[in-house]
């Protein structure tokens, strides 16, 4: 007995000083999704992405404070020259950047990162044998890497030793990588997940492993790896000399976020990533202090009142709130290859029947705004004042079109089936839809399926309607517009088959343009021109919220944030202090 | 002299127990709910707005609103009926399944039996969730779906018992003497063996049916299950959203009338083994 009230003692406190530990720089993070393993070629959402950046690292990186979003070299040692007609590239790397030491390298010491070291993990990517997620991004964009991928196909090995035109090795820090056709797009491809620098050595000596075994440049190493419960990363001590920014957006002074300028980073010396898919749980650990950062999602109303201002209660503790405009769009896509949607003033009838506002209220607590077109607010590209006279409210005009279409009161329309995910969410805002679509006659039903079973049957065409959201892969309105553009058809992103022929040559010619501002008057008119075709009904640009304790230092929001962590600090006098508040 | 028949015996029996009459009422409720639902004589208008969003419960509605505003109580209802039906249906497949297979295998032995055994073993060990879901993504997503996944799944324990029973009465002098004389197989089988453990068939169907129930919501709460109409699943599933704003009334009506029902099938279930049971007679 005595034994035992020893060992609860012991628990007991041994719990507790954890908890009182304010002398390491820690940080607590959340991620809402469990993680499948570190390979930057396989790493397709956003939470994978997050763990991916802390250990590994790209040629680029978004300015974590500028906005709108601009690249920097992160492991370039500048932007690359461009040859003047924009297809052949030079990249100079930095000198004196070392990989983590592991046991794949000799004497278990991380060696230098070399042009090499480039160009294989973009074979990688092309590597048929891997099957990368990622192989849409440069996929007929490289010159001579879709032959290589072609040719291994249905060979047993990949030959990485086999020249490709395209990727060229200059000498040890320089790489020359050389395009089919311009693709102004390419260097946000080289700040991606997908194209991160991995060691061939790590690769070959881990083996099947080497998803478990992340041996890259960043500022953080890999300590433990519990898939469905906790990441621990700590400092890297070989890491370069990267300093914290002193320029960062507008206002971004003010907020404090360039306190922290000229500093080293990584600004903390450990990072712990809770893995908590459920939000209840997200949602208390938070609460209690036990994580610094959370994303707001089917909790926001616990934290957040009619005003969109934080309870009382939370403010009293130094927490903060954060709300920004994704740069996403959420739609129901019609089937274009589905003749009862190829009339126009079907789409459009659809369109005008579909109560947004109310579903923003419903679903999205009115903070999301509605969407006029394909392109998101934050892009070139998007125009505040355009709005689409297809996407308001008028059950009148929509059964005056239905009429027209020779469907009065729906008479004559097929059911329609649209589908979606198994969530919750998803079911019930198919639900809405179908309320509104009652309205004019026309019979709605959800078809639920899961992720993989959707992709399968948006991508072989077995669809009349689905819905989804795109996040941005990169700012650049490109990324969107692609969404309706013929050749994109499935199984490509284009999963509406929506085809128009001129918007299609619109977009050949406005692609390859470098970022100006006559591009994004081009895909102002692109964007307005299909907007009114109604290829889709048009949804939501959603606000994405996080919530922050007071001593999480340098937290601004960012799309693109897998890099965003070496950046973020512990204020540990006022976690000190607030403490005995939690 | 009067002679009590084993039944009359054994329902005197079953009335006695105060627990049973009420479980045995509830459930003729949750029928007569179901009934009048299934004809459109109640809750066919739950689709209907008939108040705000989430309004909680009052005198209007005694269950609340959901969140498109439609009447809880009545998608409770509704969800009944689906769930009553799954019941039915299910015990409708799987009996005859199970009584004719266990019948068989116990009667008959030898290959007749390793087949059989060896079917429902196979049957046994699949993780039944996963049959389950498998069986809806070939067939498809919807009421008929999970009839036939929960009707091919639970036959099971209902043909395993069966077939010990009937081995054991195959032996007997009263089946002996039917095939002395001249009683062919199926006269001894289903004349005079299956209706001496019919009382396994009825307490197993009464156990079976809530376990019909439970899985419906499973199937429907992971949206596998009825499409477009409330089900106590898909109920539970809203509330996973709710509850963080508060509204907690959806979970409470659909959990309610589940816990209910299941409940009263469990105490309706053992009363009938007590009382139908010969070897548990005068305990």
């Amino acid at each position: 007995m005595k034994f035992l009230s020893i060992l609860l003692c012991a628990l007991i406190f041994s719990g507790c000083s954890k908890e009182r530990n304010f002398d390491e720089r820690e940080l607590h993070l959340i991620s809402l999704e469990k993680f499948a393993g570190f390979d930057p070629i396989q790493v397709s959402d956003r939470y994978s992405g997050n763990e991916t950046g802390k250990v590994y690292e790209g040629l680029f990186e978004f300015h974590p404070f500028k906005r709108p979003y601009i690249l920097v070299p992160n492991l370039a040692e500048s932007l690359p020259t461009v040859s003047a007609d924009g297809l052949v590239y030079t990249f100079k790397l930095k000198k004196g950047v070392v990989f983590h030491d592991s046991p794949c390298f000799k004497d278990g010491k991380g060696r230098e990162l070399r042009a090499d070291d480039v160009l294989y993990s973009i074979r990688r990517l092309a590597d048929p044998k891997l099957q990368a997620k990622g192989w849409w991004l440069i996929d007929d964009k490289i010159s001579g890497l879709n032959e290589w991928r072609t040719k291994y196909a249905s060979l047993d090995h990949s030959n990485y030793e086999e020249a490709i035109d395209g990727l060229k090795k200059i000498d040890e820090l320089t790489v020359q990588i050389t395009l089919k056709k311009p693709f102004p797009q390419f260097l946000y491809a080289l700040a991606m997940p997908y194209t991160f620098i991995v060691p061939k050595e790590a690769v070959d000596h881990f083996g099947k492993e080497f998803l478990n075994h992340p041996v890259g440049t960043g500022p953080f190493i890999l300590e433990k790896f519990e898939q469905s419960n906790e990441i621990v990363y700590h400092k890297n001590p070989t890491f370069r000399e990267k300093f914290y920014p002193t320029e960062g957006a507008e206002g971004d002074d003010k907020l404090g976020l360039l306190a922290d300028a000229g500093k080293r980073l990584p600004l903390v010396d450990k990072i712990t990533v809770h893995i908590m898919p459920e939000s209840q749980t997200q949602w208390l650990s938070f609460q209690k202090g036990k994580a610094d950062l959370l994303e707001l999602k089917s909790m926001y109303e616990r934290a957040v009142d009619k005003s969109k201002e934080l309870h009382q209660e939370l403010k009293s503790k130094g927490i903060r709130l954060f709300m920004d405009p994704m740069l996403d769009v959420t739609f129901y896509a019609f089937n274009h290859e589905n003749p009862f949607f190829k009339n126009r003033k079907v789409r459009q009838a659809i369109s005008l029947a579909y109560n947004r506002a109310e579903n923003n209220k419903l679903f999205y607590n009115n903070s999301a705004l509605e969407a006029q077109g394909v392109i998101p607010p934050g892009l070139g590209g998007y125009r505040k004042e355009f709005k689409n006279p297809y996407t308001k409210f008028d059950i009148d005009q929509a059964k005056r079109l239905l009429r027209e279409a020779g469907y009065p009161d729906g008479k004559g329309f097929p059911e329609i089936t649209i589908e979606t995910r198994s969530e919750t969410s998803a079911r019930q805002s198919i639900e809405y839809f179908a309320k509104c679509m009652e309205k004019i006659g026309i019979v709605v039903k959800a078809g639920i399926n899961t992720w993989p079973e959707l992709v399968k049957k948006v991508s072989t065409k077995q669809h009349q309607m689905y819905t989804m959201a795109w996040g941005a892969d990169y700012p650049d309105a490109e990324n969107f517009l692609g969404l309706v553009y013929c050749p994109n058809q499935s199984p490509g992103s284009n999963g509406a088959n929506y085809c128009n022929p001129d918007f299609d040559a619109l977009f050949k010619q406005a692609t390859i343009l470098q970022d100006s501002p006559e591009r994004s008057a081009f895909y102002e008119k692109m964007n307005e021109m299909v907007s009114l075709d109604v290829p889709w009904v048009f949804g939501f640009h959603r606000t994405e919220f996080y919530v922050a304790q007071a001593w999480l230092k340098n937290f601004k929001q960012m799309e693109f944030n897998h890099t965003q962590f070496q950046y973020l600090g512990v204020d540990l006098e006022v976690k000190k202090e607030l403490s005995k508040k939690f | 002299m009067k002679n009590h028949s084993l039944w009359r015996d054994a329902f005197g029996r079953l009335f006695q127990d105060k627990w049973a009459v009420a479980s045995f009422i509830i459930v003729i409720a949750y029928s007569l709910v179901a009934i009048l639902s299934a004809m459109g004589l109640i809750a066919y208008d739950w689709a209907r707005e008939v108040g705000g969003s989430n309004l909680p419960p009052s005198a209007e509605h005694y269950f609340g609103t959901d969140i498109f505003g439609r009447d809880v109580l009545s998608k409770v209802i509704r969800g009944t009926q689906i769930a009553m039906s799954v019941g039915l249906a299910t015990s409708l497949i799987a009996i005859p399944i199970g009584v004719i297979l266990g019948a068989f295998a116990g009667y008959f032995g030898g290959w007749v039996d390793d087949l059989i055994t060896w079917l429902y073993t196979t049957f046994s060990s699949i993780p039944n969730i996963m049959l389950l879901i498998s069986i809806t993504m070939i067939l498809g997503k919807g009421l008929f779906a999970v009839y036939v996944a929960l009707g091919a799944t639970s036959w099971v324990n209902l043909c395993r018992l069966i077939r010990g029973e009937v081995m054991k009465h195959k032996e007997r002098e009263y089946v002996q003497a039917a095939g002395a004389i001249g009683g062919g197989h199926f006269r001894k089988l289903f004349k005079h063996i299956l209706p001496n453990v019919t009382h396994i068939i009825i307490i197993n169907t009464s156990l079976q049916f809530q376990i019909a129930i439970k899985s419906e919501v499973i199937l429907s709460y992971l949206g596998l299950g009825v499409q477009g109409e409330p089900s106590w699943g898909t109920m539970i599933d809203d509330a996973k959203l709710e509850l963080s704003r508060g509204v907690w009334w959806q979970l409470a009506g659909a959990t309610l009338a589940m816990f209910v029902i299941v409940l009263a099938f469990n105490l309706l279930g053992d009363a009938l083994r007590d009382s139908l049971d010969p070897k548990l007679k005068g305990k």
